[in-house]
Parts: C-alpha cells; structure tokens; sequence
C-alpha cells in the first residue's frame, strides 16, 4: 500500500501547529506563574481530604446543600463565599470556617469548574493545552491513515505519539489533581521533545520493513509508547520534585532567599505521591508492553527473549522503575533518592531510544534515522 | 508490589501511623517484622552460633535494601550485553572484537562480558535476587492466610486523628448510627468489627482490600515462574538455523542442520523428524519514492512432511508468520542469493550448484561468496550485485536489492584448497595460501556467461540466480509456561497497584444535649498507590452521613427513613 500524501501534509501541519498551540499553553503557564494570583503553598488541591473535609463540613447544614450543587458549573459564587478570596484552586477551601460538629461530609465536587476559578492565565493555557492535544491527536491520527498502520513505526512516528500521550496524561493529572503548577514544566519538556522531534529526527511518511507488518506493531509499541508517555510526565515530576526540595531546604537552613516563583511549586509530599502514582501507573503497561514485544519476537525472530539490545535496555527500564517503587518502601531510600532512581529509569528509557536504537545495531533497528 | 520485602520502616512506624492510637497503629502490610539493624533479634546478636550467622545472613539477604541492591546489579550488569558483541546472538561479531582488540578482548573474555547472560556473576545476581524474594514472599503468604482470619483491628479512640476523618451530628442514637454505618459498610462488602461482649463504646471497625496482597504475592511468585520457564527451555528445548537454496531439501537431523544448539537434556534424537523443500522464494522490494530499496515483503513457499513417509503439505512462510510443524516452529529470518555456478575442469565437470552468498550489505543486497571447485584444483572469490551499476565505469555496484540486472565479479585461483588438510574451513572463505591468481581477474559476468581460463585450467560459467533463506527451527517448551507467568504477573501487579487495603472505622457518642448523637468517621489507608482513597473515604462519610442522619436537608428526609434507616444488627465479630 502506497502512502496517501494529502494526509501525510495534514498531519505534518497538524503536528507543527500542535507544537505552535502548545507553545502558546506553555506561554499562558508561565503567565500565570509570573502575573497569576499567589497561590500560597501552590495548591494542587489534592489536599488531604481530612483538610477538605474539615472546610467543607464547616458550611453548616444550609449551605451544605449549596456546597454540593457546586457540581453545577453554573451556581458559582451565587450564594457560597467566594472560593477566589483564598483561591486554593479546588474550590472547595472556604474562608474562615471552623470545623464543627454541625457539619456533615460531602462528595468530592467536579473538576472541571476548578479550571474556571483558576484565573485567567489558567484557564487559557487549560484551554490551549486541550487545543493543542486535538491538533496532536489529528495529527497522529492522519499519520496513521496516511500510512495505513499504527503511526509509531519509525523514531519520528514514536517521539510524536509518545508527546501527544505525555500531554494528554499531563491534561489528566491537571484536572484531576487541580495541578496547574505543574503546567510550565511539563508543556515544556513536551515542547522541547516535539519540537526536536520537527527539526531534528523528521522522517517522511514511509511504509514499513517486513518485520514491522504485524499486528503486534500496534500493541507492543502502543504500550511502549503510552508507558513512555507517562514517564515522561513523572519525570518532568521527579526533576520538579527535586528542585523544590531543595528550594525549600536551602530556604529553610537561611541559605537562599524565598522566592516567589519558586514558592509557587507544589510541596515534596505532593510532588511525590504524583510521581509514584504516575509511575504505578506507567509500570504495568511497561511490564505488558515488554511481554507482547516477547509475543512479537517470537514470532518474528523465533525466540520471545533474546538479549537483544533494544530488549536489553527495556529490562534495564523495566528493573530501575522497580527498583524505584521497592525503594518508596524502604527506610533510608525515601524521598530523594528514590527520586533519583525514576530519573535514571527514565533517562536508560531515553537511552534506549536515542543511544541503542540509533548506534547500536541490533533486531530493533527501525529508527529511520540517518 | 512495592513491599514484598518487609522494610525497616515498619519497626519505626512514619508519622502517618505514629498517631495512631492502639491497634490501629499495627502496620497495615502484615509483613514479617524485619529486625531494624540496632534492635536485631537476641540469639544472634548476643552469640553468634553457626545457627545465629545463618539467620544474619538469611535476613540480610531478604531485607529490601539488600533486595535493592541486587535489582541495581542486576540492571548494571546487563548493561555490558548491550555493548559488547554476545556469543549468543552474533559470534562472528565477537571473533572481530578479538581481532581489533587484542589487549583487553581476552580479558573482558575472562570476565564472561561476551557472554554475559550466561555469566555465572549474572546467574549469581538473580538467583540471590530470587531467593532474597522467595525468603520475603512465603512468609507472607503464611501472613496473609493469617490475616485473612482474623477480623479488623478494634476501632481506636479518637478517629480525628486519623489521616481521615469527619465528624457529624446525627439524629439517631449512637447503637443506631453505628448500625447504619455498618450496613452501608458491609453492604461495600468490608469486612466488620463490632465491640465484643465486655467492650465499652459504640463502634464499628471495617476493613477491605485483602486482594492487594494477594496480587502483591501473585506477582513475584509469577516472575518465580518466568524464571523457571527459562530453565525449562534451556533444558529440554533447542534451537537450529538452516540455510536452504531454492529447490533444496533438508532434513531436520542433527547431521543436516548447519548450526544446532541443543539445551542441556536434548540430544540429537529428539528433533523432530520433519523434512522440508524450499519451493520458492519471493523478495519485494519498493521500487519508487523516498524509501526505494526498502524491502516491503518476504514470502517463502515450502513443501514439507512431518514425519518421514508422511503427507507433504505446502505453507508459506513469511517474517511475521512462522511455520509449525508439531510442537516445532519454522521461521523465516535471512535470505540472499545464490548464484549458480558451472565450473569444468580438465577432467569435466566439477562444480554445478547454487551458490550461498552472504549479502555484505543489507540495503543493496552486495553479496560476498566463494565457489571451491576442489576435484578441479579451482577456487573463486566472487561479489555479487543483483542491479549492477558501474560507478566511475570502475567500481562494481549495487543499486537496488532485486536481481534487475545480476552480475557477478569473480577472482579465480588454482591450486590446492586445503580441503584436505582436516583443518575445518568456512564454506564462505577461500583459503589461497597454496594457490595462485589465475591472471584476468577480477572477472564480470552476466547471467549465461562463461570465462575461459587461460592456460586449460577449465572454465566456470555463471548459469543463472537463485535464492536461499536461512531458516531458524526452535522448539522451547518453557514458553506456554513463560507466557501464562507473564499474564499473572500482570494480573498479580495491577491488584497489588490499584487495590488498597483500607480500614474505616466509625465511632458514635450521644449528642451533647442527650439527643442522637455524634458520629464520627475515620479511615487510613497504608497502600494506596494508584491514589483514590480521599475521594473514596468522602463518598463513604457521606454515605454513611446519608443513612446515620436522616434529618439531613441533603439526603431527603423520608427516603432516608424510609429504606436506609438500618434494622439494628446485633452481630457482634463478624466477616461480612
């Protein structure tokens, strides 16, 4: 089957104007971090419900029915205090209430409303990020039907779909943990990534090497690609993680002065269980990922382990990240250590990609890359 | 998956615990309580016996931090396989390694780093590793029966302190409102606790989520099994590659099989007694656009019995799509051409066959090869180029990998090939140190040529081209057994992942006036790694607000009295 041009063309100025949106998304981020209201202790608001709960049972059985309708997107402010008078951006803190035996629980409230009492420069980049992983999404999609294939054949196909997962996981983790702080860092690295991806290791739509033609393609590299993705982001965490850690202990010992766009990032506690959470997530698909490879090589090379280098690194990967989630259970190996493990995780996977595939000869040579 | 291995931490609980009042503070992983460093257990510490220094080291060796270790060595040591050229899988490349690097070759040799995976430091690595996990995972699997006996811990005093917790006011009284709290909570089907006979206090403690452990256990012993199916195929299975021409027929018998790697327990006489005929073989190749050359398609047609007298059945055989015959599989994975040579000597024919060349560059399929005309005392060194192409009208080149427009450049020379020297030789090497250059070469041929040698030394002609692919025959019965170990270690990993094992407990007081009373709910969780928990603790405070507290505004007054309000439920110790 030859390859369809027209959408080819679709897809490559899809894919620029993805990088283009996301650039913007990544400008509005910084926006708010630079101009945005404080936020103090920038609230991811997963705070502990315990806190949550405590604000919300303050509302005192009258307004509790209020506090529910929430939910609603078109109650705000209308008869509830403000939620952007302390601005934690769930929504959910209330100002100057004090937790008392008249209150009842109530159910967590939407997400999507988070965005819209985040302020401006949050609700823009909200919107241009989502913006931005439509065009992504078109513009992967088209790459597939113009080549008649899972469009992850070769390292620019890859780097692509593997972007466009970071960012649609990273949109998750952004509403549902109210997460904007985490925004200019991970719209960062992911514009970085596509945009080395445009310039540097472009490959025109081609079909593929025998080895390729295999349904396996669409579900080994599918999990490779998505488990990267998600890496990716907890990366982009771990390395957030580590510097405000270090921020704060500088502050803290009278080291450095506080500063105020520092200030913003969301605490080491909360950076870590989103780190670990976005690894526990990523790791099993690593895991099936690995094994429907195996299925594949055995098939196609008539032996599902081989030692092969690519094959090599991917237990490596597969063996760090463990070692990572064994080491958040380990005393003396919390914190940030283990954080250092899931980066070096990350940057074998990065090895992996762009030292083995590329360099070293072995079965998986299918980069595409001259 | 995360704490198979017991951790130090649990001896010094985190603050997260630390608050906790009585048995709530008992760690949640019901692992076996490691000995921190300083507090290690008496008989050993006091005098080391043989016995006391076997327990050190069994509980060094299960500790997770000694688990961590190995599971970094383990990721290192793999490290230099990727580098170096592996016996396993290119031996060729490693005889090279030799050739350039002759000072360090033979000790990276002594290390076992061109063979690392079958290195017996790697085998060291994975097998403490293993034990390390076998040490951690039956003790707590002896736990987790145990655990799953016993019913949920006694609630503690002041559920505010727990890292969860709401409080309430509720109409009903405080043996009702913990009725209803139960029913909402058994009804989730969590295991409950109610006060016994002589307990004082209105409580409930609930607790769910025994799976995780259960996949947590599922999991490692999975990876227990993977290993296992490796040694399996190691054992009883084997693996053989054949190269066969177009036309050819080879007999799966050790004697035939060009290279044969048995396992440890296989001879020759467990192969399976199939034959099998290359019929055709088929290339495509893209012959236009940006990825001309590139190859878009394989298929090999074959002919084969699978045992000796049997019927023949005809398969193709292609990349993706390998052959079984029996519990035996037939792959596809190398092909190149094989130019057919005539060569006659003074006393006639000496050489009519097909020709394996070794393609020497992949894109273009130049291809290397030798023709040993041994009865003839001629031997050639041949290039073949399936599109020729003269670059500068000097160099003989490829320019596309189909045979468009074949030729061959040979160099001949007479003399004695040392066949008989009972050296063993390649069947792709010349060896010409007894033999001379026969003058005219290197010699260009076209299909249907011959080239006269001078001085009646004989003729060779260059009859026509055909094919050959190399064939991989395996037989691995570790692999059902690997790929059944792999999806429970999914299964195992996704409980253990997104399970949690939680305990709510709830607790009620009468009302500060004597009327209903206040409850109060609290929940904590020790595993709760996919996340999920507050939310989940909220919409079961609510719940329970919904059924404890009908007067509420939220929860409608009469269908909460209506159908929630619990009958009162005297069981006292109970699994739900």
């Amino acid at each position: 089957m030859s390859v369809n041009a027209g959408l080819a063309h679709v897809s490559t100025d899809f894919m620029i104007a993805a990088l283009l949106i996301y650039s913007l998304a990544l400008l509005a981020f910084a926006g708010d971090y630079a101009f945005g209201r404080p936020r103090r202790k920038a609230m991811m608001a997963a705070a502990p419900v315990a806190e949550r709960a405590a604000q919300l049972a303050a509302v005192g059985a009258a307004s509790a029915g209020a506090v529910l309708e929430q939910s609603e997107p078109d109650t705000s402010g209308a008869d509830a205090p403000g939620p952007d008078a302390t601005g934690p951006a769930a929504g959910v803190g209330r100002p100057g209430l004090a937790a008392g035996p008249s209150a009842r629980p109530v159910r967590p409230a939407g997400a999507f409303r988070a965005i819209a009492e985040a302020g401006p420069w949050i609700r823009a980049a909200a919107t241009l990020s989502a913006v931005g992983i439509l065009a992504h999404v078109v513009a992967v999609t088209t790459r597939g039907l113009a080549v008649h294939r899972a469009p992850w054949g070769d390292m620019y196909e890859f780097i692509t779909a593997l972007t466009c997962v970071a960012a649609i996981f990273f949109y998750y983790i952004l509403v549902k943990y109210r997460a904007w702080a985490i925004g200019v860092f991970v719209m960062g690295a992911i514009v970085i990534a596509l945009g080395l991806a445009e310039t540097l290791i472009y490959t025109p739509a081609g079909p593929l090497v025998p080895a390729l033609q295999s349904y396996w393609l669409s579900i080994h590299v599918t999990a490779m690609t998505l488990s990267s993705g998600i890496f990716f982001v907890a990366a982009v965490l771990g390395i957030m993680y580590l510097v405000a850690e270090r921020y704060r202990k500088r502050v803290a010992a009278g080291k450095a002065e506080a500063n105020p766009l520092l200030d913003r990032i969301p605490s080491g506690a909360q950076l870590d269980k989103l780190t670990y959470r976005a690894v526990v997530f990523g790791f099993p698909i690593w895991t099936f990922g690995v094994m429907a490879g195996a299925i594949w090589a055995d098939q196609a090379w008539g032996r599902y382990w081989g030692w092969d280098p690519v094959e090599t690194w991917a237990f490596i990967t597969w063996v760090i990240y463990a070692a990572y989630l064994h080491a958040r259970a380990t005393g003396g190996w919390r914190g940030v250590r283990s954080h250092y493990i899931q980066l070096l995780g990350f940057a074998s996977l990065l090895t992996n990609i762009f030292v083995i595939q590329i360099f070293v000869t072995g079965l998986h040579s299918y980069s595409g890359v001259q | 998956m995360t704490d198979v291995h017991s951790t130090t931490s649990k001896a010094a609980p985190g603050p997260e615990t630390a608050d906790l009042d009585g048995e709530a503070t008992r760690p949640f992983g019901t692992g076996p309580v490691e000995p921190t460093e300083s507090g290690s257990g008496g008989a050993s510490g006091a005098s080391p016996t043989g016995a006391g220094w076997g327990r050190w080291a069994w509980r060094q060796l299960t500790s997770m931090r000694t688990a961590l270790v190995l599971l970094f060595l383990l990721a290192l040591g793999s490290v230099p396989g990727s580098i170096l050229p592996q016996e396993g899988s290119d031996p060729a490349q490693v005889t090279q390694y030799f050739t350039s690097h002759p000072g360090i070759a033979p000790w990276l040799n002594r290390l076992g780093l061109f063979n690392v995976f079958a290195a017996p430091w790697f085998a060291a690595i994975y097998i403490l590793l293993f034990a390390s996990l076998v040490g951690c995972v039956v003790p707590r699997t002896f736990k987790l029966v145990g655990s799953a006996r016993t019913p949920p811990p006694r609630a503690p005093r002041n559920l505010a302190r727990l890292p969860q917790s709401v409080t309430y006011p509720s109409a009903l009284s405080p043996d009702a409102a913990v009725d209803a709290a139960a029913s909402v909570l058994g009804g989730q089907r969590f295991r409950l606790r109610r006060p016994a006979a002589g307990d004082a206090g209105h409580w409930l403690a609930a607790e769910k989520g025994y799976l995780r452990e259960v996949g947590n256990l599922l999991f490692h012993l999975s990876l227990l099994g993977v290993l296992l199916s490796i040694a399996l195929g190691g054992l009883f299975g084997y693996k053989a590659d054949e190269l066969v021409t177009q036309g050819q027929t080879f007999t799966d018998t050790n004697s035939q099989l060009a290279e044969f790697h048995p396992g440890r327990l296989v001879s020759g006489s467990d192969l399976a007694p199939f034959s099998l005929k290359l019929d055709n073989f088929s290339a495509d190749y893209i012959d236009s656009g940006a990825s001309i050359g590139q190859p878009s398609g394989f298929n090999a047609t074959v002919t084969y019995t699978a045992t000796p007298g049997g019927v023949a059945k005809n398969d193709d055989i292609q990349v993706n799509h390998p052959l079984s015959v029996d519990s035996d599989k037939v792959y596809l994975i190398g092909h190149g051409y094989a130019p057919e040579f005539k060569v006659t000597g003074p006393d006639g024919v000496a050489y009519d066959e097909a020709t394996p060349f070794i393609p020497a560059n992949p894109n273009t399929m130049l291809s290397d090869g030798v023709v040993k005309a041994a009865s003839a005392s001629l031997g050639f060194e041949g290039v073949f180029v399936p599109t020729a192409y003269m670059a500068n009208g000097t160099t003989l080149e490829s320019i596309f990998p189909a045979a468009n427009n074949p030729e061959v450049s040979l160099i001949g020379y007479s003399g004695n090939l040392g066949l008989d020297s009972g050296v063993s030789q390649s069947v792709y090497q010349l060896d010409t140190s007894q033999m001379t250059e026969i003058p005219g070469g290197p010699h260009l041929m076209t299909p249907g040529s011959t080239w006269k040698l001078p001085g009646n030394l004989g003729s060779i002609t260059y009859v026509g081209t055909a094919q050959w692919v190399s064939l991989a025959i395996t037989y691995d019965p570790g692999q059902i057994p690997a790929l059944v170990c792999g999806i429970l270690a999914i299964a195992g990993l996704l409980l253990s992942f997104f399970i949690r094992r939680r305990r709510v407990f709830v607790r009620a007081v009468p009302g500060p006036d004597g009327v209903g009373s206040v409850v109060t709910v609290g929940g904590l969780t020790r595993t709760d790694a996919s996340g999920g928990f507050e939310d989940e603790f909220a919409s079961l405070a609510a719940d329970i607000a919904d059924v404890s507290s009908p007067s509420s505004p939220t929860a409608g007054p009469a269908a909460a009295a209506d159908h929630q309000k619990p009958e009162p439920n005297n069981q006292s110790e109970t699994g739900a």
